[in-house]
């Protein structure tokens, strides 16, 4: 590791010395990143203006007065709490059932032998190609006849079919090598145990970019939640906010405020994780 | 034999059941209930008339399906080439060698994770006339012409591909990114020993090392824009005047506003057989890739 490490040290610096314009580039990619953040920023910092600032001179957006008041009031008045928590509950259930079914469904695809299973194969991969946004007109209405609608259920079930996790598990399950399962099977090991015990840990990388898309993908979904959700005490925050944030038109604060209470969990959640993420998000999207 | 190979078949369906049930009603039976659907009359509450094709018909001859289509359209013809040169771009600045490489990766990507609620509203505000952010900073670079970014046509069409491409880059520039790092090293070395400028280098490697990936990217972009709504609908509503309405959001409206799911459901299969031949053609690209 030391020895490979010192080596492309040494190219690193060959090509940093073959490119006079490495500290523009540099400093090009930085003001982008900063652009991409402002909007951000800007929303930390007005979430923690006096209520009912505003101001012609755009310096002042991030300087002092500031206070956490907004905070406190916005958690006490309005249900951005239980929107939180919903977006969560909803999101980390999907995630979990989606792992669930996929798992076991690519497992039975992966190592088992039965009848029909080509077919089965092929059906499964026919999903990849039917987009959810065209189908939630009789999407509403089947979830609506199952009595589903405006309910955690109804937000939940109808996405955890993911034919494109059941897949990349698959070429997970598939790579995993003969001699482990074989020696695992004259072991007297069942299925399930072979499942779980065994095929299951060695997926560890799969599972995890498949449940990190999966979750954001919840987190963010706003179309079926917009149509399937009709009790504010139901809303997931992108259903929720915009109710919240309509109210207002020209008071920056408050809105500002419910914005940033909706993205620090998520913001001090992609910090920690964020190598996991990117990781993730490349070993999906090639394999997918 | 046969009993044991029966036993055998058997011993499957645990394991595929639980997909099996939700995949056939959440995502196969749709399809032929829209079917159903697209030939009725049907209310929120209930099925009404059996009308045949009259909501097709209807459909070929609707003004409004055809502009929101067209704006789909154009909103797709506008993000995705800017969309994978920024991608691309930005990868690129992602993969440098420097100590600011994990700021500039977590900053690229940063937008994507927030909900697409938090992005709308930051940037409806942020772009208020005469107290706004984005026009107090122009008026205090010298520029006074107050801009109605989200009420005037033009500038409403530049805001909505604007922050499409802030708020969903990073994910195609990940996938950038992982191409790049493919890339092998022994590739530049040969090509440096040759004498090769750096502007060479990526014209011969860097750039066709990233075509397959470019191409999927491309697609999937194609795929991901059609079904535009929710930035759309938060931000400009639509408008101004319809101009911004995306196909999704008719149907939305004809569904649940106008209260006629029959013809929502008719024009989802409009867009059902767009994204379809996207998809099969997304797929063709990838299965010639894997060869």
């Amino acid at each position: 590791m030391g020895k490979s490490n010192s080596s492309s040290r040494k190219t690193v610096l060959l090509q940093r010395n073959r490119d006079p314009q490495h500290g523009l580039k540099i400093s090009f990619g930085v003001i982008i990143a900063i652009l991409f953040l402002v909007p951000i920023i800007w929303m930390l910092f007005v979430s923690i203006k006096p209520d009912g600032f505003s101001t012609t001179n755009p310096l002042d957006w991030f300087l002092p007065p500031y206070t956490f008041e907004n905070y406190t009031n916005i958690i006490a008045d309005t249900l951005i709490l239980r929107w939180v928590w919903n977006s969560l509950i909803v999101g980390l259930i999907t995630t979990i059932l989606t792992l669930f079914i996929t798992s076991l469904a690519a497992f039975a695809l992966s190592q088992m032998k039965f009848r029909f299973k080509k077919t089965i194969f092929v059906f499964f991969l026919l999903g990849l190609m039917i987009p959810g946004e065209a189908t939630i007109i009789p999407l509403y209405e089947i979830v609506k006849n199952m009595g589903l609608i405006d309910s955690y259920a109804g937000l939940i079930l109808p996405m955890i079919a993911s034919p494109l996790g059941v897949i990349i598990l698959k070429s997970f399950f598939d790579g995993v090598p003969r001699e482990v399962i074989e020696s695992a099977v004259m072991d007297g090991c069942s299925n399930f145990k072979l499942f779980y015990k065994i095929v299951l840990p060695l997926a560890k990388p799969a599972l995890a970019a498949i449940g990190i898309f999966t979750f954001i993908g919840s987190w963010n979904n706003f179309l079926w939640p917009y149509l399937s959700i009709l009790s504010e005490t139901l809303y997931t925050l992108p259903v929720g906010l915009p109710v919240f944030n309509s109210a207002y038109s020209q008071a920056y604060v408050l809105p500002m405020t419910a914005n940033a209470v909706a993205s620090i969990p998520v913001i001090i959640v992609f910090l920690i994780f964020e190598k996991q993420i990117v990781k993730g998000i490349s070993f999906t999207g090639i394999k997918g | 034999m046969n009993k044991k190979s029966w036993l055998r078949d058997m011993k499957a369906i645990p394991f595929l059941l639980p997909f099996f049930i939700a995949y056939v009603i959440f995502t196969i039976f749709p399809i032929f209930k829209g079917l159903e659907m697209s030939l009725y009359d049907w209310s929120l509450v209930r099925k009404l008339d059996f009308v045949g094709l009259e909501n097709y018909q209807e459909m070929f001859t609707d003004p409004h399906f055809w502009h929101t289509l067209w704006n789909t359209t154009l909103f797709v013809i506008l993000t995705t080439p800017t969309m994978v040169f920024l991608a691309l771009g930005l990868a690129l600045f992602a993969n440098m060698r420097t100590k600011l490489q994990t700021f500039l990766r977590s900053a690229y990507f940063l937008p994507s994770i927030l909900s697409v609620a938090v992005i709308s509203f930051v940037v409806i505000f942020m772009l208020q006339p005469y107290s706004g952010f984005v026009n107090t900073v122009l008026h205090s670079i010298g520029i006074e012409t107050e801009l109605y970014w989200l009420t005037d046509k033009v500038l409403a069409w530049i805001t909505i591909v604007v922050v499409t491409l802030w708020w969903t880059v990073g994910f195609n520039m990940v996938l950038f990114l992982a191409a790049l790092q493919d890339i092998p090293e022994s590739l530049y070395e040969a090509s440096e020993i040759d004498g090769a400028s750096r502007w060479e280098q990526f014209r011969h490697i860097t750039l066709p090392q990233l075509m397959p990936i470019g191409r999927v990217i491309v697609l999937l972009q194609i795929l991901a824009s059609y079904k535009v709504f929710a930035q759309i609908l938060l931000i400009t509503g639509g408008g101004p005047g319809g101009a911004t309405r995306p196909l999704i959001q008719y149907i939305y409206e004809v569904g649940f506003r106008q209260n006629n799911l029959g013809y929502a459901a008719t024009m989802s299969y409009a867009l059902f057989f767009i994204l379809l031949i996207l998809s099969i053609i997304q797929l063709k690209a990838q299965r010639t890739e894997e060869r």
